[in-house]
Formats: structure tokens, C-alpha cells, sequence
């Protein structure tokens, strides 16, 4: 089921090569105290590449998606422009959207003693490498 | 008593050599205020960088069992100091002042004496 729903959106988004990504999010977690995972998924809520450490990330890239579409409409709405990032603050800790390009979002949860400034400087850069991987694959699909 | 926007603007215009500074939370890294920095020193960086500073030595002053608090940390560079000073006030609980000054242009014990100086009178 799983495998048919991906090659039906690979007609739509492109591939993106799956190990290039998964080492952006492994360097965050190396890189930013008290991050506890992370995921990369298209806007459509598909999964490109996951390190939750057991959470589901089918589940989080679809609410991933879903947050996106509320919050770039709020901001839309209020003014505000495209979507850039989304912020969200629990008991427990934090999760961070960020967008990586036109059609890929970065999904980061971090634990309450996170430094915030931290987390987006550094989601923010990878955000930008993320986007670059991003808009290659689209170029080489564009191409065959 | 004094609010953070004129804290910072009486640091940036009474410290001799003043190039940018910071009111930082360093429960989350973030700036609540900022003045000056500029293309060469982006001082939002400079808030989440510095509460890393800050947590490791508030870490280290707890694993050495002493009951101190942090006055200031002064980090030498070679052309700049910088100078973080947590506050001491009930309501500046969590917050640090970041102060960054041009070596040449400036005199340190003068830069500490002010920075302390706005430090206490500072309401946040």
C-alpha cells in the first residue's frame, strides 16, 4: 500500500535521493543539544527521509502537512507572505516546520531545554542544503 | 529603572566602541532585543551561540558544588571582547545582557563598570 502511494506521487514530485537528505537530519541531531528527531517530507505529507527514533513518520509527515496548510494560509491571509517556518510549544517540548524549498518541509522535535535560537539557525541552514538537493533532483527529472 | 529598549540604546551609546548588543533568554536562545551588529555580526546568532556559553558554565559552576553566580564572562578575541553579564533582578531571572566591543576602540574595565551599571538599573 505504501509502495503504491509513493510511486503514485513520483509522477507528480520528483525523487529526492534519500541517503543525501537523511544525512542533513542526522547532522542536526548531532549538531543540536536536545533535538530528539526529525523527518523531511514533501507538502503533500509524504515521507522522503525519517530519523524519529520510533515515532511514526508516515503519521507526523501527514499532521506535518497538515500544519502547513493551515499556517501558510493564516500568514497568507494575514498578510504575512509564503510560509517560511512554524513553531509549536508543548509541555514536553517543541516541533518545528520549516520549509526547504517550494515542495519539501523540515519536521524537527526537540525536548523542552532546547535553545530555540539554535534550533533555527541551524534547521534554517539545513532547510536551504535541503532545498538545493531538493531542486537538483527536480532539474535531473526535468531532464529524462 | 530603565526598559530594555533604553538598556540597549544607553549601552550602545556610552560604551566606547560599542558594536552590537543583546538582551538574550537563555531558557530558549533567543534575543528579546537587539542593537546594532550589522553585515559582520548577526547578533540573533550571537544569542543562541552565547546561551550555549552560558548554560555550559552555570553546568560547570553546578558540578564544582559552588554556591556562586555568574557576574560576567569576558571572551577575548582579536579584535573584539565580548562581554555577557546575566541579571541579577527577580524579573531579569533567565536573561543575560551580550555586549560586543571593538579592541582598539575600547576600555574594558570602563565597558564592565558601564555594562554593569545598565545592568542593574534595567526592568524587564
Amino acid at each position: 500500500m505504501k509502495r503504491a502511494l509513493r510511486q503514485f506521487t513520483a509522477k507528480r514530485t520528483p525523487a529526492l535521493p534519500e541517503p543525501e537528505v537523511l544525512s542533513e537530519l542526522r547532522g542536526l541531531r548531532a549538531t543540536v543539544p536536545h533535538l530528539t528527531g526529525g523527518l523531511v517530507a514533501t507538502t503533500d505529507g509524504l515521507v522522503v527521509a525519517h530519523d524519529t527514533n520510533g515515532l511514526e513518520p508516515e503519521g507526523l509527515a501527514a499532521l506535518t502537512a497538515a500544519a502547513l496548510g493551515v499556517g501558510s494560509r493564516l500568514i497568507e491571509a494575514s498578510g504575512q507572505g509564503g510560509f517560511r517556518e512554524l513553531l509549536t510549544r508543548g509541555e514536553h517540548g517543541y516541533t518545528a516546520t520549516y520549509a526547504a524549498g517550494g515542495y519539501v518541509v523540515l519536521t524537527l522535535f526537540a525536548g523542552p531545554d532546547a535553545n530555540v535560537g539554535r534550533l533555527h539557525f541551524e534547521a534554517r541552514r539545513a532547510g536551504g542544503r535541503i532545498a538545493a538537493i531538493a531542486d537538483a533532483a527536480l532539474e535531473r527529472q526535468d531532464r529524462s | 529603572m530603565a526598559s530594555t529598549e533604553h538598556a540597549l540604546k544607553d549601552a550602545m551609546s556610552s560604551i566606547e566602541g560599542a558594536i552590537g548588543v543583546a538582551l538574550v533568554d537563555y531558557n530558549s536562545g533567543m534575543a528579546l532585543g537587539t542593537i546594532g551588529g550589522g553585515a559582520e555580526l548577526d547578533l540573533n546568532v550571537a544569542a543562541a551561540g552565547n546561551t550555549d556559553v552560558v548554560r555550559a558554565k552555570v553546568r560547570a559552576i553546578e558540578m564544582l558544588n559552588l554556591k556562586e553566580a555568574i557576574e560576567d564572562i569576558l571572551i577575548t578575541l582579536s579584535t573584539q571582547y565580548h562581554l555577557i553579564r546575566p541579571l541579577t533582578s527577580r524579573s531579569g531571572k533567565g536573561l543575560f545582557l551580550y555586549l560586543a566591543i571593538d579592541k582598539q576602540r575600547s576600555n574594558l574595565a570602563m565597558a564592565r563598570h558601564q555594562l554593569k551599571r545598565i545592568e542593574a538599573e534595567l526592568e524587564v
